[in-house]
C-alpha cells in the first residue's frame, strides 16, 4: 500500500531527525515503540479474526438492519453504546468499524462507535470516579455521549 | 515488560479458542474467517508499523511533561484553545490521559481545560492513516474537524453544569450561605 510507504518514510525521517538531536531520546523511542507494538498486536491479532468471523458469520442484512442509513437514529445510539462497552483499543477501532462499514454500517452509527470507544470506557470508569469524583464522570460522560449523538446526526446527513 | 507479554499471551490464547471453536462448528467458515483475516493484516500492517513508530517518537519528543507546560498554570481562553487542540496529536489510552489530568489539575488546570483536554484527545490525529484506510478521508477529515468545536463546548458547558451542581449542593448543605449568595 502506498499509504503505508509515507507513513514509513515519515517515521525513517523522524527518527534520523531525532537521532541526530539525541541518541539516547531516540533509543527510549524505540523501545516505547516496541512495547506498544507488543501490546498492539495481540490486539488486532483478536481483531483481524473477530472481524474475519462477523464477515464470514454474520450476514450483510443484520448489520444493515442493526446499524445502516435505514436504521437512522437507532443506529447511532447502537453504535454509540457497543463503543462504550467495547475493550478495545483506539488502534483496533478503526479496523473494525472499516469492517462494520464493509458490512453496511452507515456513517452515523459508525462515527458513535468510533467516538464512544475512545473516549467513554466502562472498564475506565472506576480510575474516573477515582481520580476526578463522580460528578465530573456522570457529567463527562453523559455530556460525550449526547454531542456524539449529534455528531452522528451531521455525519449520517453529510456522508 | 513481564505484564505487557502476559496480555499478549492472553490475547492470542482467548483469539485461538474462538477461532477454533468457529472453526470446528464449520470448518470452511473457520478459514474463510482466517483469510481475510490475514489479508487484512498484511492490507495494514506498513500502516500500522508506520503509525506506531511516529506514535513512539511522539511519546518520547512530546511527553507529559511538555504537555503539562503547554496548559498547566494557564487559564483563560488562552488555555482552553490549547487545551481543545494540542491533546488530539497525544498517543496513549484512557489509562494513561486520566493520571496525566489530574496531575494538570492538581497544578491548577481548570474544570473547562481538563474536560476539554479529554475530548480533544479522542481525535487520535496520529491515527489518521489507520482511519482513512478503513474508513474513507471523508470520514476522517470531517471527524478531525468536529473535534475542537467538540472540545471547546465540552469545556464550557461542563464547567458550567458542574458550577451548577456545586452551588445547588452548597445551598442544600448549609441553607443559611444560600441567601447571601443570592
Amino acid at each position: 500500500m502506498d499509504v503505508g510507504i509515507i507513513y514509513l518514510a515519515i517515521a525513517f525521517i523522524l527518527y534520523i531527525v531525532s537521532a541526530v538531536k539525541d541518541i539516547k531520546k531516540t533509543k527510549q523511542a524505540l523501545i516505547a515503540f516496541g512495547k506498544i507494538l507488543l501490546t498492539v498486536l495481540p490486539v488486532l491479532f483478536l481483531v483481524f479474526i473477530l472481524m474475519g468471523i462477523v464477515s464470514v458469520f454474520v450476514s450483510k442484512e443484520t448489520i444493515t438492519s442493526w446499524l445502516g442509513s435505514s436504521s437512522n437514529v437507532f443506529g447511532i445510539l447502537i453504535g454509540e453504546i457497543v463503543g462504550s462497552f467495547a475493550l478495545i483499543s483506539p488502534i483496533a477501532i478503526f479496523p473494525f468499524a472499516g469492517v462494520l462499514r464493509d458490512r453496511g454500517a452507515g456513517y452515523g452509527a459508525l462515527v458513535g462507535f468510533v467516538m464512544t470507544g475512545i473516549l467513554i470506557g466502562v472498564s475506565t470508569l472506576p480510575l474516573e470516579i477515582k481520580m476526578f469524583g463522580r460528578n465530573f464522570t456522570i457529567v463527562r460522560n453523559a455530556l460525550t455521549f449526547i454531542i456524539v449523538f449529534l455528531m452522528g446526526l451531521i455525519f449520517m446527513l453529510v456522508l | 515488560m513481564r505484564k505487557i507479554l502476559k496480555d499478549a499471551l492472553i490475547y492470542i490464547i482467548v483469539t485461538l479458542v474462538i477461532w477454533g471453536v468457529m472453526a470446528i462448528i464449520s470448518p470452511g467458515k473457520g478459514l474463510l474467517a482466517g483469510e481475510t483475516a490475514f489479508k487484512t493484516f498484511v492490507n495494514s500492517v506498513e500502516i500500522v508499523v508506520g503509525v506506531l513508530l511516529i506514535v513512539g517518537w511522539i511519546q518520547v519528543w512530546v511527553g507529559p511533561q511538555t504537555m503539562s507546560k503547554f496548559i498547566g498554570e494557564k487559564a483563560g481562553w488562552k488555555g482552553l484553545a490549547l487545551a481543545s487542540t494540542v491533546p488530539m496529536f497525544m498517543g496513549g489510552s484512557l489509562f494513561i490521559i486520566f493520571p496525566l489530568l489530574k496531575t494538570l489539575r492538581d497544578k491548577g488546570a481548570s474544570m473547562a481545560c481538563t474536560m476539554a483536554f479529554i475530548s480533544a484527545w479522542g481525535g487520535k490525529a496520529p491515527l489518521l492513516p489507520l482511519e482513512i484506510e478503513f474508513l474513507g478521508w471523508k470520514f476522517a477529515v470531517l471527524r478531525i474537524l468536529f473535534i475542537i468545536p467538540f472540545a471547546i463546548i465540552m469545556g464550557i458547558s461542563s464547567q458550567f453544569i458542574l458550577d451548577k451542581l456545586q452551588k445547588r449542593r452548597q445551598s442544600t448543605k448549609s441553607p443559611g450561605l444560600d441567601v447571601s449568595k443570592e
